[in-house]
């Protein structure tokens, strides 16, 4: 832990960059988004097996990008949301210093697409094996019982949209949900409204998804509502064998083809 | 109609240059299909947004016919191999999702293809019919209006 | 709130028997922003377009729907009809009641509902419409033409006489292509070259045609009526300014041993060359593959014998960035290396020779000046055998289609070695003969009844040689397979036409499409069979599917004649259903993020980016930008675009959604 607030204690202190985006102790036990803009910011970043959120988001926020040059200490996710976000010109290439905190305690600085691109191909699936379990438990089940299941999970939404302001690829300014020429989606969170709102939240993210969570941790009365997106990914992923955040160059899987793609669900 | 019948309503979107073309073929051949669909008439099927299949079961639909050229006849060469790449995914995440994907049908049917149009109107018609009503979406609209 | 007008036809009785046409009107009058409705018998007719343009006026209509058949038929006419009235062509929206309603149910009371529905659906589109111009798109009103082949030369020729000017590229040295290295053609046994010089001649010195020989096309950007295209200007290390022609270099070359492939290798040339004595431009290329100087750093003799010191060996390959509105493909073929060919003995016998070989040694200027030898020893053979279909209609080994000319060039090849040797006899295996062309099958006839050309149907297995003779083994199918066996001197091979190598690269730099053996595809196969599948771009010639002279010539003049029709206007008038990207106040710019994952999914490249700038250069914001000269309006960026910044005009999202929810 040493090495990393050294690390960003100097970057600081050199002018490499203006802030450091990390993880501090939040409340109860848990780790909280840090923003070390001096020195002293810096003694409060933390590294542990807890750091598991995505900072990634913060970087495409305006108030964030007004702070200067930015070094983001990157679990996994971040690393592959960094990837994906320059695929989307998002942000420049180089724009973004990532700081990787390796299992001996090192910190490997991570200064291009090309390093990050080199570092992610090492790195395990984001997607944790008990949401994998949980989306094949859900696809065992039958057609009803799954409609059931989220017929039941997405009731309770009351579409505060944490899971959009979470998700480190939902930059977009002016969301389809806030459109209202036409009102594509009704407003008020009703049970056709939620479910309109998480299939195109799904759809949009197909592709794109880097499987980090984010929106199932932010979702404030406990919607696993990261199974739609991760699964919508994995049906890229099978189908296209296009896994999004493993490249700066990556085609977007829904703006190409193959003449010879699936057929048969068409007469 | 008679009372007891249930009348499915069917939105169909399709493309100008085939789909729109072909079913103009089937009127000038004569051939008699059921009155249940209408038509919208889009460019092409690549400007199909699944949202719009989505609003048209949220305005009540019980199914949904999308139909365009066939794979190498598309008259923008390629916006339906586009939009079959995003059926692909939109299929599999609404079957994901619990939904009836019965609801739904995707073909191609050219400009020469007016009995098949006649025959996929008829076809999907009757196996509405045999569904009955999408009450477990119409349920939801309900909800939604309370 | 608008004030629209329905107009609902009975199209006689092909409406009105099916569906209570009075009803729908009667119906519509109580739609929301619905003015005005009527019915009338026939709307498409003069009285009934009148109707329609009186009640815009009479009720100062603001959009109009017409129920009657289908858009594709009468859209035009009736946005005519609507314009004429002083209203905005694209606030007129039809809807179809007779293909997609009366002739397809019978007459009940669903029907007429579904017909009201129909034009509910109009309705509430057409309330959404906005006013739209056709887009303007300016024309560069001068053309390119790839390939200086008879095609190529055809094409400038006509192109250029009409006033525009023409760029003229070609890869080789000089013009002429492979009419240049025939010997007669068919069916008039005149000379090529003379045909075919004085239109060479013609192109070097028309005043509107800009000659590039030597040159390639690099690289090509824009669309219909604007491409911007890099030509690559080869260095012949001669400076055509200052040379004259007077060929003391080429006498000079001590290197004399490179294949000559304008005489098909059947002989040698210098490292410094002519192709041929007539080539158009008169104007010799170092070839720095064999060039002493290159190879070995020494020998200037050409320099030296040059008399206006023309040779430049420090010349470097030239990018030349034109401007063209149009540009026509004339890239010609190739014929089929005959090595494909084990059992036919080619590379093993050297006197199986293909057709455009043949054509070397019985032209004039060929290397025998048109005695008919033989490459092994140099004598006149004296029984020669002729394999049509060699490598076409062979699914298994060589291309599925026919190469069209090889028949009619066969009996050519075998009347004119009749005629230059009266005691010679001449074979021809064949499958079919197929002679279809004005004065083909007489030409045909002639070579058998009067030159007595022995026809064989059948074809041949094999042929080796024996005693310095090839025997060649067949079968006359004719005869009920019978074997026959010739020993021949030499055999031709009608070997097929292929695409000319470097075709799929031009392709791909063209955006064109190219049919399932690489010949470029036209836009379609009956009515528009000179242009391609991108605007602007038309092609002539061999370049499409293997043809005859006058096939292309008379394909080369089409081509020109479509390009000339396009020139011919200052502005391309496009329909302007095209998508935009939308535009907000500032800082916003845009709903579009300038993730730019649309740029991929545009079939016609459309789509670029644009920054938004400060006034100090600095950019606040960076966009799609969707050309409109390029866009067809597809609309399949519009459904991926996941902030609704891109719309398709015509078929916007709220017109879309409208039309949804009116149902």
């Amino acid at each position: 832990m040493d090495v990393l607030r050294n690390k960003a204690r100097d970057l600081l202190a050199q002018g490499q960059v203006q802030v450091v985006i990390g993880y501090e102790a939040g409340t109860s036990g848990a780790r909280r988004p840090s923003f070390a803009r001096s020195e002293a910011d810096a003694a409060r970043l933390m590294w542990d097996a807890d750091c598991v959120g995505n900072l990634a988001g913060y970087l495409t926020r305006p108030e964030i990008k007004k702070m200067g040059k930015a070094a983001i200490v990157a679990n996994a996710a971040t690393l592959r949301a960094l990837l994906q976000l320059t695929a989307e010109h998002q942000l420049a290439e180089g724009a973004v210093l990532a700081l990787v905190v390796t299992e001996e305690g090192a910190v490997l600085e991570l200064s291009n697409a090309q390093a990050v691109t080199e570092q992610v191909a090492t790195l395990p699936s984001s997607l944790s094996a008990a949401d994998r379990e949980k989306l094949e438990r859900l696809m065992a089940l039958s057609r009803e019982e799954r409609r059931a299941f989220w017929e039941q999970e997405l009731q309770r939404c009351v579409k505060c949209y944490a899971c959009r302001s979470s998700c480190p690829m939902c930059y977009c300014g002016s969301c389809t949900m806030d459109c209202n020429r036409p009102q594509w989606v009704p407003v008020a969170s009703h049970e056709l409204g939620n479910l309109e709102y998480h299939t195109v939240r799904a759809m949009h993210l197909a592709g794109r998804c880097v499987q980090c969570g984010e929106c199932g941790r932010a979702c404030p009365v406990g919607i696993p509502i990261h199974l739609l997106t991760c699964y919508a990914e994995e049906s890229v992923r099978r189908q296209f064998g296009q896994p999004a955040g493993t490249s700066a160059t990556l085609n977007y899987a829904l703006g190409n083809f193959r003449p010879d793609d699936q057929e048969s669900f068409i007469r | 109609m008679a009372d007891d019948v249930f009348e499915p309503k069917i939105t169909a979107f399709v493309c100008n240059w085939c789909t729109y073309a072909g079913a103009d073929l089937t009127g000038t051949s004569r051939l008699k299909y059921q009155s249940n669909v209408r038509i919208i008439r889009l460019p092409c099927t690549g400007r199909v947004d699944f949202m719009l299949i989505q609003k048209a079961f949220a305005r009540g639909s019980d199914g949904v016919i999308v139909s365009g050229c066939h794979p190498n006849d598309c008259h923008y060469t390629s916006g339906n191999y586009h939009a079959r790449r995003r059926w692909m995914v939109f299929n599999d995440l609404m079957e994901f999702m619990g939904l009836d994907m019965r609801r739904i049908t995707f073909s191609w049917v050219s400009a020469a293809e007016g009995a098949k149009w006649a025959t996929l109107v008829n076809e999907v018609t009757d196996h509405l019919r045999e569904l009955g009503p999408y009450t477990e979406y119409q349920r939801l609209l309900n909800a939604g209006v309370a | 709130m608008s004030r629209l007008g329905v107009f609902v036809c009975h199209c006689g009785e092909n409406i009105g028997a099916t569906v209570d046409v009075t009803e729908v009107a009667e119906r519509c009058k109580h739609m929301s922003g619905v003015a005005h409705a009527e019915d009338y018998k026939y709307l498409c007719s003069n009285p009934g377009q009148n109707k329609i343009k009186q009640a815009i006026q009479e009720h100062q209509l603001d959009g109009v729907v017409v129920a009657a058949c289908s858009p594709r038929m009468h859209e035009p006419t009736f946005r005519r009809a609507v314009s004429d009235a002083g209203l905005n062509a694209y606030m007129c929206e039809v809807a179809n009641l007779r293909e997609h309603c009366s002739w397809v149910h019978q007459k009940a009371d669903s029907t007429t509902e579904k017909a009201v529905d129909l034009v509910r659906l109009q309705v509430e589109k057409v309330k959404r419409n906005k006013p739209l111009d056709t887009i303007q798109v300016p024309i560069t009103r001068s053309a390119l033409v790839i390939g200086g082949g008879i095609a190529g030369i055809q094409a400038a020729l006509d192109i250029a006489d009409s006033g525009h000017k023409v760029i003229l590229v070609e890869r080789s040295p000089a013009l002429g292509g492979h009419m240049a290295q025939l010997s007669e053609t068919f069916p008039t046994l005149d000379c090529s070259q003379c045909i075919l010089t004085p239109r060479m001649v013609d192109v070097s010195r028309h005043p509107n045609i800009t000659l590039l020989t030597y040159s390639e096309v690099e690289h090509v950007d824009g669309f219909i009526g604007n491409f911007k295209v890099a030509i690559r200007k080869r260095a012949r290390m001669i400076d055509e300014e200052l040379c004259t022609g007077c060929g003391e270099c080429l006498q000079k070359c001590p290197t004399k041993n490179v294949i000559d492939s304008f005489n098909e290798g059947l002989s040698m040339r210098r490292a410094i060359y002519v192709p041929f004595a007539q080539a158009v431009p008169n104007i010799p290329v170092i070839d720095t593959e064999h060039c002493r100087r290159y190879q070995k750093k020494k020998c200037d003799r050409c320099a030296k014998a040059c008399p206006t010191k023309a040779i430049k060996f420090d010349q470097k390959d030239e990018i030349l960035n034109v401007e063209v509105g149009a540009i026509v493909v004339a890239t010609g073929y190739q014929v089929m290396s005959t090595d494909r060919f084990p059992e036919y003995g080619y590379g093993t016998y050297p006197d199986v020779i293909t057709g455009l070989q043949f054509e070397r040694y019985a032209s004039a200027s060929g290397p025998t000046q048109g005695v008919i030898k033989r490459p092994s020893d140099g004598k006149e053979p004296e029984t020669v055998v002729f394999l049509a279909c060699s490598g076409s209609r062979d699914a298994a080994k060589g291309v599925k289609y026919c190469s069209k000319i090889c028949c009619m060039y066969t009996a050519k090849h075998a009347m004119l070695l009749k005629h230059k040797n009266h005691n010679a006899k001449a074979y021809v295996f064949y499958m079919d003969i197929r002679a279809a062309g004005k004065n083909y099958d007489e030409f045909v006839r002639r070579a058998i009844e009067e030159d007595g050309v022995k026809y064989i149907r059948g074809r041949v297995s094999r042929i080796y040689e024996e005693d310095g003779k090839l025997i060649v083994k067949g079968a006359d199918t004719l005869l009920g397979g019978e074997p026959v066996q010739i020993k021949a001197d030499m055999v031709v091979l009608a070997s097929a036409a292929l695409p000319n190598h470097g075709q799929g690269e031009l392709a791909q730099k063209l955006h064109v499409g190219t049919d399932p053996y690489g010949f470029v595809a036209e836009a379609h196969p009956k009515l528009r069979p000179v242009e391609t599948t991108s605007a602007g771009i038309f092609l002539a010639g061999a370049c499409q599917s293997p043809r005859d002279i006058p096939e292309t010539v008379g394909q080369a003049s089409a081509a020109a004649a479509k390009v000339t029709a396009l020139l011919s206007r200052s502005h391309l008038a496009r329909e302007p259903l095209v998508a935009e990207v939308n535009r907000r106040p500032a800082p916003e710019y845009s709903t579009c993020t300038g993730c730019l994952l649309c740029e991929t999914a545009c079939p016609y490249q459309a789509i670029g980016h644009e920054d938004i700038k400060d006034r100090n250069g600095n950019v606040l914001k960076t966009l799609a930008k969707i050309n409109p000269g390029l866009c067809q309006g597809c609309g399949t960026c519009v459904s991926l675009c996941r902030t609704k910044a891109i719309d398709l005009h015509g078929y916007s999202n709220e017109q879309v959604f409208a039309e949804i929810m009116s149902l």
